[in-house]
């Protein structure tokens, strides 16, 4: 057990220690002169403090204006300052992708992350991974070109720069100042530490947290991070399902479900950037609960079940009788969802995720709709909404009376009414009540023609 | 070879990618440094009753509380003097500074912040440029510009269409927000280190607050991390913020806005709304047009009259108009100040007369395109402004013909209408859009640079002038065009940070004419150079050649000076340098650059305001869900007249920058606000700008070859043109909606969002399903 955190920077270690641990990455790198990551939006929506972190043998980009120094123990993290003069860096000299130049440190970190994992890269590759990041100059478009045109073999992998780790797996207990920070190495330790501390809050990703630290001047007394716990980062198909740990990264589902659940893989793509979804979890979008959690839909209409540990055992909640009300949860302040169960529909599926911008954007609605058919008709339907209530909904006056009919465009016109009937959306600075009840409609009626097509 | 005409990179991009460059808030605190921020009124309109700051000054950690009374004065404002830069008596905007506050962490002002009491009595805040009109409360004189018999013109006309043009307003969104350091000197000088378009401006107002000669204040401009206008006014309020606390306490002092405050309480584009009324003959040619603009001009004016200047000298665009009134009127609203923004207020213009010919297009059932060019400004008749000014070296007409061409406008207006018909889940529109833009402040005063270039014994030189650098790559160009004004490699030229001390009494970097400006003064004073280089070469290449000495057969090229009647006989361009010198030849000049050819009286709305135009003509197509209103750019093609780039990498990356930051405004960025005047998208969670996924999937940005005799080295300026062309990408969500409107003449207000999207589809259809029209 140790009462610092140890990390590299660039290669080079540092403990960090005391107030220090609670502050953020990109604070703590700046006030070492390290002002090379910028901070613009302190939420993780702009990409301009991106870096990199060791993830095995590959260095992923995250935000580290949302991230805590206690999340980094054992990592290895490379900053801008970290990187040298390397083709992606050269290439946008070349091609102009650097205009006022606010922005740039963190694109040439985050496209530095996507030669960790290809030789190349296209336009389309381009416009995916680099919607995390900003820049309100150049129009992107020579950014794109700038990536385009890094040759391949070019980008040596961070791993050979820096291949130093920090192996010693301990434990890490750091109290300051009334705080304290617990990273267990087992999944017991954990589970005591959340009954003996309450509010304790799990920082995984802290996607959420690190916005709130900032924005709401948010501390809690005891902070969890789970990331140390092996068990937790399992991954594996089972009997018809994908059981996902509390660890497993956003990234690392999207890419289990590619040929597993291609829809769900779909909304993965488009649910935040690389830099969020390195860092969040499926457990963290569960937990958060928020009424527009883009993976909640599928969840609920697939069948998701969550596996609850606490000191005193297990249990298993099928997420559709979890959410109680805006943010309220059929969980206690000592359990942790340690699993997910989610379940590989081989239904009619369609997900949806309506938000201002394609990319990067909390939805202003979301839905998803599986229906199981036979010759034309449906035997049943299950639909999930989100946006349109405190909690994700079903919808069970459509589902039921989407049962027994036709599949044909006056059903789902029909459906479509039931559904605005269902609901009753607010308003709000992501869309009114009218445009969501709107939405909820037509959802109904746009699934249609895309299935009958 | 010569240096202006290549794609070198930005002079600050290797700073840029490995993470050197500093801005202000990366520069390292300075002894004794304090921390600075403000206290700013949370309601919209009211009466200060009590400002208590006994509590605040307890808090551990915190320095000093400043007012009104601490400052020598406080009314200030670059055209009209309204604006206070803390409230006195009665607060006028959420987010105006009232108690400034000096900590030693950040965490002290949070609690300073907390413990403040302000007690405020509301009065009635007015949020609409209609409430506006009602009560009457004008900013500045309502203005005209007139030409031709107005009655006479709608006489002639064979129809008239009108209506209301409306736009939201737009946060600049620089990813460098607001920020300042002020260090005391000695004898009560003041440097101020401030991310600034207008350090001069800064300066002025600085001295003037704190009651000081202006010699004591000196403004140093690095760079900035953006400015889009944004830095063009108000970054002065920082910086005279920090320069209040440096004076008090006589420490350091940084203030750096965080993203969240910075978009709260710094204004941004104008919201307008115009009332037109266009009449035409039955072939679509304008006979009369009556356009009324009025904005949003915030609680003060800032650059508000001058920003209506530029629209409604813009609300022609490309277009002639022989019977014309168009007035401005800057409505008083309880915002922050709306200001400076990429464009101006020509953006505003342009697009209300692009929308009336869209409209008249589908009015006469005749393609848009077709009725544009027959409205286009002609070469040698029907080409003279509402406010008399001749558009020559007019490139419109080949603009309309060659982009249409490129773009196959024809054949995809053909297909748009096949997929419209087939398509049950989508809709697609396509426009044609042009802008003719005009270069040069509207206030003549503003037209002039001074440059200071120096020459080292090794040849090397530095240069300052009054352009800030904000990533537009004014720095490079002037580098480039210093480079061949002595025949040497642009790698010798260093474009220092702009500072008070070497340029005095500079303007704005703004207007798009940073380039023009000071590229033509830092000319200026090579040519001085030179001209003293020139006669002692002259002499020398006499005794060295043995040719009778002549100044005219000296050439500057190549690295090298040489008498071009013997040029082998050259001289290294560092060893003339150092011959110069022996000599005391003065190897460092001031120049000086004043636009020729304006006169422009805004009183009578007629002149010459602008020295030429920068025009292009874009074609854009998009496509929209019917069910979802999501809208997708599917293809722009830009086609450009900006004389011959002195940097073509660079005005590239204006013209994609430009149009992707026009397209944001008109699509997705909007400024939500709740009934008290807060507004709610004050961060890129809520508010968003353009990101990489919303380049239009085929993107064509190109130029035609053209030259500029009025400016130097042919050049022209590019900064804000492309940015008007992203209105047609407005315009072709327009003629989607046409595809659904039936007979009516579609309508949607700016910008397009997919909410406000799917509210006009919906509309449109439940019309038609009314008049039993079968929706497709």
């Amino acid at each position: 057990m140790r009462d610092h955190l140890r990390l590299l920077i660039n290669g080079r270690e540092h403990e960090v220690r005391g107030r220090d641990v609670f502050a953020t990455v990109a604070n703590w790198l700046r006030a070492r002169g390290a002002t090379g990551t910028k901070i613009v939006c302190e939420e993780g929506d702009c990409g301009a403090c991106t870096v990199l972190i060791r993830r095995g043998e590959t260095f992923l980009p995250v935000n580290s204006c949302i991230q805590s120094m206690f999340q980094l123990d054992g990592a290895s993290i490379v900053t801008v300052e970290g990187l040298g003069m390397n083709a992606v860096q050269q290439s946008m000299i070349a091609h102009h992708g650097a205009q006022c130049g606010y922005c740039t440190p963190g694109f040439v970190v985050a496209m530095t992350g996507m030669f960790e994992t290809r030789d190349h890269v296209d336009e389309p590759c381009a416009r995916a991974e680099l919607v995390g990041n900003l820049c309100r100059c150049t129009g992107y478009e020579p950014i794109i070109k700038a990536a385009c045109a890094v040759e391949s073999g070019s980008m040596r992998r961070m791993h050979e720069i820096y291949p130093q780790t920090i192996d010693d797996d301990q434990s890490v207990l750091i109290e300051d100042e009334g705080r304290t920070f617990f990273a267990p190495t087992t999944l017991d330790d954990a589970l005591t530490f959340k009954r003996k501390f309450k509010p304790c809050t799990i920082v995984q990703g802290a996607t959420d947290v690190g916005v709130w630290i900032n924005k709401r001047a948010y501390s809690a007394a005891a902070m969890l991070s789970l990331s140390k716990i092996a068990e937790l980062r399992e991954l594996r198909e089972d009997e018809g399902a994908i059981v996902a740990g509390a660890n497993v990264s956003l990234t690392e589902l999207e890419s289990f479900t590619r040929d597993r659940i291609p829809e769900l893989h779909r909304i993965l793509n488009i649910f935040g950037s690389a830099q969020i979804k390195n860092a969040g979890t499926l457990a963290g979008n569960i937990a958060n609960g928020s009424p527009i959690g883009d993976t909640l839909p599928y969840l609920m209409v697939a069948g998701a079940m969550l596996e609850i540990a606490s000191v005193d055992g297990t249990r298993l909640v099928d997420i559709n009788q979890f959410y109680k009300g805006y943010k309220q949860f059929d969980l206690a302040p000592h359990e942790i969802i340690v699993r997910v169960r989610v379940p590989i529909v081989r239904d009619t599926l369609k997900l949806y995720k309506v938000s201002r911008r394609r990319d990067l954007d909390i939805s202003a609605f979301t839905a998803a709709i599986r229906l199981s058919t036979t010759d034309g008709h449906i035997n049943a339907a299950a639909i999930a909404y989100g946006g349109v209530a405190p909690t994700v909904l079903r919808l069970k006056n459509t589902e039921s009376f989407l049962a027994g009919k036709p599949i044909n465009a006056d059903t789902f016109e029909t459906a479509g009414r039931i559904a605005r009937d269902e609901i009753a959306p607010i308003s709000d600075v992501r869309g009114s009540r009218d445009y969501r009840l709107q939405l909820a409609e037509n959802i109904l009626c746009k699934f249609y023609y895309e299935i009958a097509t | 070879m010569s240096s202006v005409g290549r794609n070198i990179p930005h002079d600050s991009a290797r700073g840029h990618v490995t993470g050197e460059s500093i801005y202000v808030d990366d520069m390292p605190p300075l002894r004794g440094e304090v921390i600075v921020d403000f206290y700013w009124s949370p309601v919209a309109h009211g009466r200060i009753r009590s400002v208590d700051t006994t509590a605040a000054c307890g808090v551990p950690g915190v320095v000093a509380l400043f007012t009104h009374h601490d400052l020598a004065h406080n009314l200030f404002g670059p055209t009209l003097q309204d604006e206070v830069l803390l409230a006195e008596d009665v607060v006028m905007f959420i987010g105006q500074p009232i108690v400034v506050i000096a900590a030693e962490s950040r965490d002290a002002i949070k609690a300073a912040k907390a413990a403040i009491k302000v007690e405020i009595e509301p009065l009635e805040p007015v949020f609409t440029i209609d409430e506006a009109k009602k009560r009457r409360d004008f900013i500045g004189p309502v203005r005209h510009i007139r030409r031709g018999d107005l009655a006479r013109g709608f006489a002639e006309a064979d129809h008239v269409i009108e209506g209301v043009w409306i736009n939201g307003g737009q946060d600049h969104f620089y990813l460098e927000s607001q920020a300042a350091i002020a260090v005391p000197g000695e004898h009560d000088q003041l440097t101020v280190h401030s991310s600034t378009q207008n350090p001069s401006e800064v300066q002025h107002v600085v001295a003037h607050l704190l009651g000081v000669p202006i010699n004591k204040i000196t403004v140093v401009t690095k760079r900035m991390g953006g400015g889009f206008g944004g830095k063009e006014c108000q970054a002065t309020h920082p910086a005279a913020i920090a320069s209040l606390v440096a004076q008090k306490l006589k420490r350091a002092a940084r203030i750096a806005y965080s993203k969240d405050d910075d978009m709260c309480v710094t204004g941004g584009r104008h919201p307008f709304q115009n009332d037109y009324k266009i009449g035409f003959k039955s072939d679509g040619t304008i006979t009369a047009a009556k356009i009324d603009c009025y904005s949003d001009g915030g609680a003060f004016n800032d650059l508000s009259t001058s920003v209506m200047g530029r629209a409604m000298t813009h609300a022609d665009n490309a277009y002639y108009l022989p019977n014309v009134e168009i007035t401005g009127t800057v409505c008083r609203t309880n915002y922050p100040p709306n200001t400076a923004f990429r464009g101006f207020g020509g953006p505003q213009g342009i697009i209300t007369i692009e929308n009336a010919l869209e409209e008249i297009a589908y009015f006469l059932g005749k393609d848009p395109l077709e009725i544009r060019k027959r409205n286009c400004y002609g070469i040698d008749d029907r080409n003279v402004t509402p406010y008399g000014q001749t558009v020559s070296n007019n490139h419109l007409p080949q603009l309309f013909e060659q982009c249409g061409e490129q773009a196959e406008y024809a054949k995809r207006v053909t297909d748009v209408g096949a997929f419209n018909a087939s398509s049950k889940t989508h809709v697609r529109g396509i426009a044609a859009t042009a802008v003719k833009f005009g270069i040069s402040f509207n206030t003549k005063a503003l037209n002039q640079a001074n440059a200071l270039v120096n020459v080292y014994l090794d040849g090397s030189v530095q240069v300052s002038t009054g352009a800030t650098e904000m990533g537009q790559g004014v720095n490079t160009k002037i580098q480039q065009i210093v480079a061949d004004e002595f025949g040497i490699d642009p790698e010798l030229v260093i474009v220092m940070a702009t500072s008070t001390e070497k340029n005095n009494n500079t303007s704005a970097t703004a207007a798009s004419s940073g380039a023009d400006l000071n590229g033509s003064a830092a000319a200026d004073a090579c040519q001085k150079i030179r001209a003293g280089m020139t006669e002692f070469a002259a002499n020398y290449f006499e005794r060295i050649t043995g040719l009778e000495a002549s100044q005219e057969h000296v050439v500057f090229a190549r690295g090298h000076v040489f008498d071009d009647r013997k040029p082998d006989e050259r001289v290294p361009f560092h060893a003339m340098v150092k011959m110069a010198y022996l000599d005391r030849v003065s190897l460092g000049e001031r120049g000086f650059y004043a636009t020729k050819h304006l006169d422009w009286d805004a009183d009578t709305g007629a002149g010459t305001p602008f020295l030429y135009f920068t025009q292009g003509v874009a074609v854009s197509e998009v496509e929209l869900d019917r069910f979802t209103g999501h809208m997708r750019v599917l293809r722009s093609d830009l086609l450009m007249d900006i004389g011959k780039p002195i940097n073509p990498g660079i005005d590239r990356g204006q013209l994609t920058g430009a149009f992707i930051q026009g397209m944001g405004w008109l699509t997705n960025e909007e400024l939500r606000y709740d009934a008290q005047g807060n507004l709610l998208s004050h961060s890129p969670t809520t508010y968003k700008i353009p990101n990489i996924g919303d380049v239009p999937d085929v993107f064509n940005v190109a130029w035609i070859d053209a030259e500029n005799a009025l400016n130097i080295r042919s050049s022209k300026a590019v900064g804000e043109p492309p940015l008007c062309l992203a209105v047609s990408v407005y315009m072709a969500v327009k003629n989607a909606l046409s595809y659904v409107s039936g007979t009516e003449i579609p309508k949607i207000d700016a910008p397009v969002t997919g909410e406000n999207i799917l509210m006009r589809l919906t509309h449109y259809t439940r019309t038609l399903a009314r008049n039993g029209v079968a929706v497709a």
